[in-house]
């Protein structure tokens, strides 16, 4: 357990010291500035969009974060070579993959915190906003990053930097798909569609940007089985990440 | 009563998949006992199998067959890793963390905290001669004081084995001095501590080990002492002659190399007994000897030897 808080703490560290997480902040303060000039353009629901467009640029910065961060993070050790060092010593894989994986979470969760913060602090202007359900939304947007960056440590053990990349993005983009109600019907009933569905996890289950958007909050009740559920898909993702890492042979 | 080996490796074969049913057999039933204190210079060509064995050994690869002992532990297990030091080849660190830092954090790993790892910290920085630069990021580290950090890390927790791989790899002729002569010290003062390393420079495996093991295509060709492998192969001597006359030349020094010099011609003879012969019949005739000279037997000659080999090691290797 102290070796996992140790390589947490590293993480942290290294995730701080890396420029990419500072390129990604200013991408997501870019995207809130426009969220509140488009509110400002637009006549009537400007509540309503600059919530839905904050919501959403805080989503996609989140997901690129728990992909690139996690490639970064797990992925340039193993192949670079420092993990031989870190290996070498008595400790074993499934501590060195949970180690880096709680530490980008904490750092993760830093980031939403604060981006939380900047979201509040843009709605302050607007009169009558429902910040429970902006809260919700946000704090669901944290659970289905946790999912994706096990999803990415999953596929870093198993292929490169790109393959981990682009398989992570088909996850994310069919997690939502397969899962909208906007999916037509032809698509519900192919079976290639059903497996999809099947080990896809379903990540419209934290999509609550519209939800938020019209100040409709959900009960606590359907918030604790969301995060029940981002817990047993994260579990589940690591337990497969951890179980191929402790067969991989370490080339480097 | 002999002490147990600190490394078993019995019947070792890695098979590596390159391609759909095609495999390549990387380490081929090596079998090799190391004892404890020994120094083992582990040599052989690009693609012979030395890192693949050492990655063996720290559990990194799994034996595709047989078994590998630490220290009495299997390599399977995480306790197996407790007795080992290991300096890969191009040690690379969390460039943001300062060579304190990164000793204090491969010392948490290993179990060490508060007065202890402090003082353990001290005593390595000093050992490596790094104290000046301790508080510096590893970033602006030079590939010496990298190797050199690389090392203490391997020594935080008085590993019983101490894994190198290509410890002089890259560096300049003071580097690699520097870090011979650390290898030379921490061998002084631990003497049981077993070095395990591998090297393409003869002169430093000559210089540092007792044993080595040469290994070929994956196979195990020469195992044993630098002393016993040298002196396997029969001594040379340069025997520089004035005033030789051609038949005697003929008769003594026939398929023997020779060389003009001014002052003489110098013939180089094998074997003391080939010597004597050559000296008894020159005393006896009117050539003059100007001087004999023992050539000096090096591992890489009598690698070159035990391997049956055609082209020389040091190219090679």
């Amino acid at each position: 357990m102290k070796s996992i808080f140790y390589i947490s703490w590293i993480a942290v560290r290294e995730l701080i010291y890396e420029k990419v997480f500072y390129l990604l902040f200013s991408f997501v303060g870019l995207a809130l500035a426009l969220g509140v000039l488009l509110g400002q353009l637009t006549f009537g629901e400007q509540t309503k969009l600059t919530i839905d467009f904050m919501l959403g640029s805080a989503h996609l910065a989140m997901i690129l974060f728990s992909i690139f961060m996690g490639i970064s993070l797990f992925q340039r050790e193993l192949q670079m070579g420092s993990v031989s060092m870190l290996l070498s010593k008595p400790i074993s894989r499934t501590s060195f993959l949970l180690g880096k994986y709680f530490g980008q979470i904490l750092v993760q969760l830093g980031v939403m915190v604060t981006l939380t913060g900047v979201i509040f602090l843009s709605l302050s202007r607007f009169e009558n906003v429902q910040y429970l359900s902006v809260l919700q939304a946000t704090l669901l947007i944290f659970f289905e990053t946790c999912i994706i960056t096990a999803i990415t440590y999953f596929f870093s053990v198993n292929a490169g930097s790109i393959t981990t990349a682009l398989a992570t993005f088909v996850f994310f983009a069919l997690g939502h798909y397969s899962f909208s109600s906007e999916r037509s019907p032809a698509t519900k009933s192919n079976p290639i569609t059903e497996m999809i569905v099947t080990i896809v996890p379903n990540l419209e289950v934290f999509n609550l940007k519209t939800f938020a958007s019209y100040g409709v909050t959900i009960s606590n009740r359907e918030l604790g089985l969301s995060l029940s559920y981002a817990l047993v898909c994260t579990a589940m993702f690591l337990t497969l990440a951890s179980l191929t890492f402790q067969k991989k042979d370490i080339l480097t | 009563m002999s002490q147990n080996p600190c490394i078993v490796i019995t019947e070792v074969t890695k098979i590596f998949k390159t391609g759909f049913l095609k495999n390549k057999i990387a380490v081929d039933s090596l079998s090799l006992e190391v004892a404890p204190g020994e120094v083992v210079g582990l040599l052989g060509p690009n693609g012979s199998g030395k890192s693949t064995t050492m990655k063996m050994i720290l559990g990194f690869l799994k034996p595709t067959r047989g078994e590998i002992l630490i220290c009495g532990e299997s390599t399977e297990n995480q306790k197996a890793r407790t007795f080992i030091g290991y300096l890969p080849e191009n040690p690379r660190f969390q460039k943001f963390l300062s060579g304190r830092d990164i000793l204090s954090y491969y010392g948490k790993l290993l179990g060490l905290v508060g007065n202890e790892l402090i003082k353990k910290i001290e005593f390595l920085l000093d050992l490596v001669n790094l104290k000046h630069a301790a508080n510096e990021r590893v970033q602006g580290y030079s590939k010496g004081m990298s190797q050199r950090l690389a090392i203490a890390q391997a020594l935080l927790n008085n590993p019983a084995l101490l894994i190198f791989d290509e410890p002089m790899s890259g560096l300049d002729p003071l580097g690699r001095m520097e870090v011979r002569n650390i290898i030379s010290t921490i061998h002084t003062e631990n003497p049981a501590t077993t070095i395990f390393f591998s090297s393409h420079v003869l002169e430093d495996v000559e210089t540092l080990c007792k044993s080595v093991a040469l290994l070929q295509k994956g196979k195990l060709k020469t195992y044993g002492s630098i002393e016993s492998i040298v002196s396997s192969v029969e001594p040379k001597y340069d025997i520089v002659i004035q005033n030789l006359p051609e038949d005697l030349e003929s008769q003594l020094f026939f398929d023997c190399p020779s060389r003009q010099l001014a002052i003489g011609k110098s013939f180089s003879v094998t074997g003391p007994e080939h010597l004597s012969r050559v000296l008894s019949k020159i005393v006896s005739s009117p050539a003059k000897i100007l001087g004999i000279n023992s050539q000096r037997k090096n591992l890489e000659e009598s690698l070159f030897k035990a391997n049956d080999n055609t082209q020389s090691l040091e190219t090679s290797l």
